[in-house]
């Protein structure tokens, strides 16, 4: 008993109770705001979040190795099937077919393919044992390429841009074809950019549409999510369309100032200069960060969420295998890049896309799906001296 | 991996963190910019988006007479707004604008008549001040509101408002004096908050409502309306309530007002009657008239055009605007002048019937003249011949400086919009206007009170009433203005033989009709103006009293009052009978009793 509280990973888990807590004091304040069924979206998060943690701890108390020898691959296939099926019989919500029955199939797909990538690398007398040259760097394109294309069909561009660098960082840890995937990276850099410089040169003021047109074509992106770009180039330009929410939201947010308006009385909310849904979704950060300001929320908020990464990723140091310490570099990350992508798009740094902030928003797949990627890495902690 | 070193493992582990670390420290630096150094901006900016601040209008200020009676008032107009924020659009393939439609459809089938927007209005309402509502339905009868409270449920978003609308409870009486309101944004003040939304208020456009607009003007009201991101309403507050305007009280008589109305009618014309004393007016009435409650909410252009093409002018008010001149009215004014200047009211002189002066010929009123006359006799039979011989020894220097002692020529000073001046011809006045030298006819004419002499009626009430008084009183229609007057500078004797000749006009001379059974002491002028040339040469009759009241008067006031009707057949028998109709009604108990 001593060594297993020894072994419990407090940090990861106490952090992550605040971060529950928190969610659902925010939920509560902007349910109560918007009125209605949103009221008492606060209490169903709770329950989830309930739900979450017998996962969380049948999960951390099952050796993490048994559970992946058994579900990584049948996971991987299983995450598959739903997303295809999601695709032909998914529900649309807010311009993306993202739905089947109760839950997100994209969400958690993002689980088992952190899974199936660990236990692909990190498994001992598994097929790339030792070297992973580019023969594995392959064979994990291929793993990650076809998830992450279905996801961009429905489309959920979020999802893909939170999933790939948790999956980088996971073969960079690996070591699989390390050289390789610096040169792929930086290929990658230089390919943004020209995407960006495209879209500022086609969307500048003074481009003939002729020439827009003809820049575009080259520009592997769809049209909203030109406009997208276009918004986080030139946030101030288009006031009505998707530079709206930006403005928005760095409006609620700014306006918070350093000590908050107080908890319950954000106004951006009240006065509804939000869009309703996203509030309680992509946008629930603005509603915290307008009530609670600067210190007390904000920064709070990061430091919370850097606590619960930091001692996630710190399992991955002490972790007793491979497997071990890509799962909880993946988790880790996974978290991280969802915090990064979802304030950051709410004050500009990263063009919007639909994302849930972990604990806060309004979202119960993706809370399951984090608090068992969370309870696996509890168990690598936990059994982390068995095979040593 | 089982390889790994140690070094390893913590290179990754201490790269995973620092990337970490420099992604939140990014977060956080940019959070500070925005929270903390652009805090003001954005708190700014939701304050301005969240916020719409609308300028209201409250009840105009109504207008009495003297006594109290209700002259120009508000009544409440029933009016249904429509409430955009009721009609989002909640399903696909709505707009409020659809949603709208149908409502108004279905609620036009309930009130029985169709609403007064139309849909490109409805756009522009929606698309410039959605979240004000919008008045869609006006002037509801008592039915329609009673149909439309049975289904008012059924019809959320529609709301019955009660809107202040001018009235004129008396009809066309004193419509000239009164005149008319429009509507017209609020002026806002410079400097104060920006407003978002104006609302129209009553604007006085003519007559009193125009002169003492700023007076009647409600204070306007500030509301404030929080709205969504949409800019639909969502909250409704009332930082100030509009304020009524003042009401204004008036000198005005309505009594006596509708005395002279009804004796106008039918004719064209106009009569002042004022209190000589202090300048009041008391009636002021120009026929033909018109009913202002035509032109509530707007003047129908329709209406308007008949009005204003009509020849015979009934928007003009001829009692301060019109422009007659005097004829023998202006005699006491030339015999005062020559009293003045040397003349003896007792000399006697000869008329012959005719008054010549080179190639010019002045006819007499009795053909074979009325031989020796003296001032008062001359006024009593309105001798032509003697007022000539009077103007041109009197000359016209002296003649137009008693004119303008008189206040002639000039505004009287009235507190109201229209106030023309008149003219007082001189040789340097005819030579600018009408290009031509002045003769010794000229003045000879101006001494009868014809040629290029113009008076308005009121200034001719004005000039009655001095004579009576011997002070000249600024006529005034505000009852709270102070009044004014000033001396006349003539001699008490000279004043006191015209009066003894306007005394005897009555007392059988040419206006004995107009002291016909009038309980009251009458003197007066008669006054028979030949004006136009050709077909259209006519007469415009006169006739100025001044009457001062008996002990057994019912009223106690003294009268100024000028009459003159065009197209007549003398001062004497067509407007002296008028004047002492509207003095027996005044004065005479049994009459003002009935």
């Amino acid at each position: 008993m001593k060594r297993f509280l020894l072994r419990f990973n407090w940090l990861s888990f106490v952090s992550m109770l605040a971060l529950i807590t928190i969610g659902a004091f925010v939920l509560a304040s902007a349910g109560a705001a918007r009125g209605g069924v949103f009221a008492s979206h606060w209490k169903s998060m709770l329950g989830t979040a309930a739900v979450g943690l017998v996962f969380y701890f049948v999960l951390a108390f099952l050796d993490y190795r048994t559970v992946m020898d058994w579900i990584a691959y049948p996971g991987f296939g299983f995450a598959l099937f739903l997303l295809v099926a999601v695709l032909l019989v998914g529900t649309t919500q807010f311009g993306g077919r993202r739905w089947l029955w109760f839950f997100q199939p994209s969400e958690i797909s993002k689980l088992f393919v952190i899974l199936c990538l660990a236990q692909l690398f990190g498994a001992e007398g598994e097929l790339f044992r030792g070297q992973y040259g580019f023969r594995g760097f392959l064979a994990a394109g291929g793993l990650i390429a076809v998830p992450c294309l279905l996801i961009l069909l429905e489309p959920d561009l979020g999802t893909t841009l939170t999933l790939v660098p948790a999956l980088l960082v996971m073969l960079l840890v690996a070591g699989v074809w390390r050289k390789g995937l610096v040169v792929l990276l930086a290929a990658g850099a230089v390919a943004a950019t020209a995407v960006l410089g495209a879209v500022y040169e086609a969307e500048r003021p003074g481009t003939s549409p002729e020439r827009r047109a003809a820049i575009l074509r080259y520009v592997p992106l769809r049209e909203h999510q030109v406009s997208r770009v276009k918004t986080f180039l030139f946030p101030e330009r288009d006031g009505l369309d998707s530079g709206y929410n930006l403005r928005q939201a760095t409006m609620t947010i700014g306006s918070g100032g350093l000590v908050g308006k107080g908890y319950g009385k954000g106004e951006a909310i009240r006065r509804e200069l939000m869009p309703a849904m996203g509030v309680m979704n992509d946008f629930i950060f603005c509603v915290w960060a307008e009530e609670m300001g600067y210190l007390k929320g904000s920064l709070a908020l990061l430091a919370l969420y850097g606590l619960l990464c930091v001692s996630t990723a710190w399992t991955a140091l002490v972790a007793g295998d491979g497997r071990g310490r890509l799962l909880a570099f993946g988790i880790a990350t996974l978290v991280f890049a969802h915090v990064y992508v979802n304030i950051g798009m709410s004050i500009g740094l990263v063009p919007i896309t639909g994302l849930p902030l972990p604990f806060l928003s309004l979202g119960r797949t993706f809370l399951v799906t984090v608090m068992c990627g969370l309870g696996l890495v509890q168990s690598v902690s936990l059994h982390r001296e068995e095979k040593e | 991996m089982k390889n790994d070193t140690v070094i390893v493992r913590l290179v990754s582990f201490a790269l995973v963190t620092v990337t970490f670390g420099i992604g939140l420290t990014v977060l956080a630096v940019r959070l500070k910019g925005e929270q903390v150094d652009r805090v003001a901006e954005h708190r700014q900016e939701m304050d301005s988006q969240s916020s719409r601040r609308v300028l209201t209008a409250g009840p105009r200020g109504a207008i009495y007479d003297r006594h109290g009676v209700a002259l120009a008032v508000n009544r409440l107009s029933l009016c249904i707004e429509l409430h955009p924020e009721a009609f989002r659009p909640t399903a696909k393939g709505q707009t409020t604008a659809s949603n709208i439609a149908a409502a108004l459809e279905s609620l036009a089938a309930v009130i029985g008549r169709p609403p007064k927007t139309t849909p490109e209005a409805l756009a522009r309402h929606l698309k410039i001040s959605l979240a004000r509502p919008l008045k869609v339905w006006e002037e509801l009868s008592e039915e329609e509101l009673a149909r439309f409270c049975e289904h008012a449920r059924e019809h959320p978003g529609f709301v019955c408002v009660s809107e202040y609308e001018r009235t004129y409870p008396q009809g066309s009486l004193a419509a000239h004096l009164i005149g008319r309101v429009g509507r017209e944004e609020i002026r806002t003040v410079a400097g104060g908050p920006r407003m978002n939304y104006i609302e129209k208020d009553l604007k006085g456009r003519e007559g009193l409502e125009l002169q003492y607009d700023e007076y009647l003007r409600s204070m306007p009201g500030e509301d404030l309306l929080v709205v969504d991101a949409r800019g639909f309403a969502t909250r409704r507050e009332t930082l100030k309530r509009a304020s009524a305007g003042c009401d204004l009280r008036l000198t005005l008589d309505v009594r006596l007002q509708r005395l002279v109305e009804h004796e106008l009618d039918g004719c064209v014309g106009a009569c002042v009657a004022i209190d000589p004393r202090d300048g009041s007016v008391l009636a002021s009435a120009s026929a033909p008239t018109f009913d202002p409650n035509a032109c509530v909410p707007v003047f129908p252009k329709k209406t308007f055009r008949k009005l204003s093409e009509d020849p015979r002018k009934p928007l003009l008010n001829r009692a301060t605007a019109g422009q007659y001149a005097p004829g023998s009215t202006f005699k006491p004014v030339t015999a005062l002048a020559g009293l003045r200047n040397g003349w003896n009211a007792a000399t006697e002189h000869l008329c012959t019937g005719v008054y010549e002066y080179g190639d010019m010929r002045v006819r007499c009123a009795r053909t074979w003249g009325h031989g020796e006359l003296d001032l008062p006799h001359a006024l009593r039979e309105s001798c032509n011949p003697y007022f000539c011989n009077l103007g041109m020894k009197t000359g016209i220097a002296a003649l137009k400086a008693a004119a303008e002692d008189f206040g002639l020529g000039r505004r009287t000073g009235i507190d109201f919009p229209t106030d023309a001046a008149g003219t007082v011809p001189d040789p340097e006045w005819k030579l600018a206007h009408c290009r031509e030298p002045w003769y010794p006819g000229d003045l000879a004419q101006m001494a009868i009170g014809q040629g290029l002499l113009l008076v308005t009626p009121l200034q001719m009430a004005r000039v009655v009433g001095a004579i009576g008084t011997g002070r000249l009183a600024t006529p005034r229609l505000n009852a709270a203005m102070p009044a004014q007057d000033r001396p006349l500078p003539f001699a008490k004797a000279a004043l006191g033989s015209v009066r003894e000749g306007m005394r005897m006009v009555v007392d059988g001379g040419t206006g004995r009709k107009a002291g016909e059974g009038v309980d009251a002491c009458v003197i007066g002028k008669t006054g028979t103006a030949e004006v136009g040339a050709g077909a259209n040469r006519h007469k415009n009759t006169w006739f100025l009293a001044y009457a001062t009241p008996n002990p057994t008067s019912a009223e106690t006031t003294p009268l100024a009052l000028a009459m003159v009707i065009e197209h007549g057949e003398s001062g004497g028998g067509t407007t002296a009978p008028k004047v002492a109709a509207v003095l027996r009604g005044f004065y005479n108990r049994e009459e003002a009793t009935e």
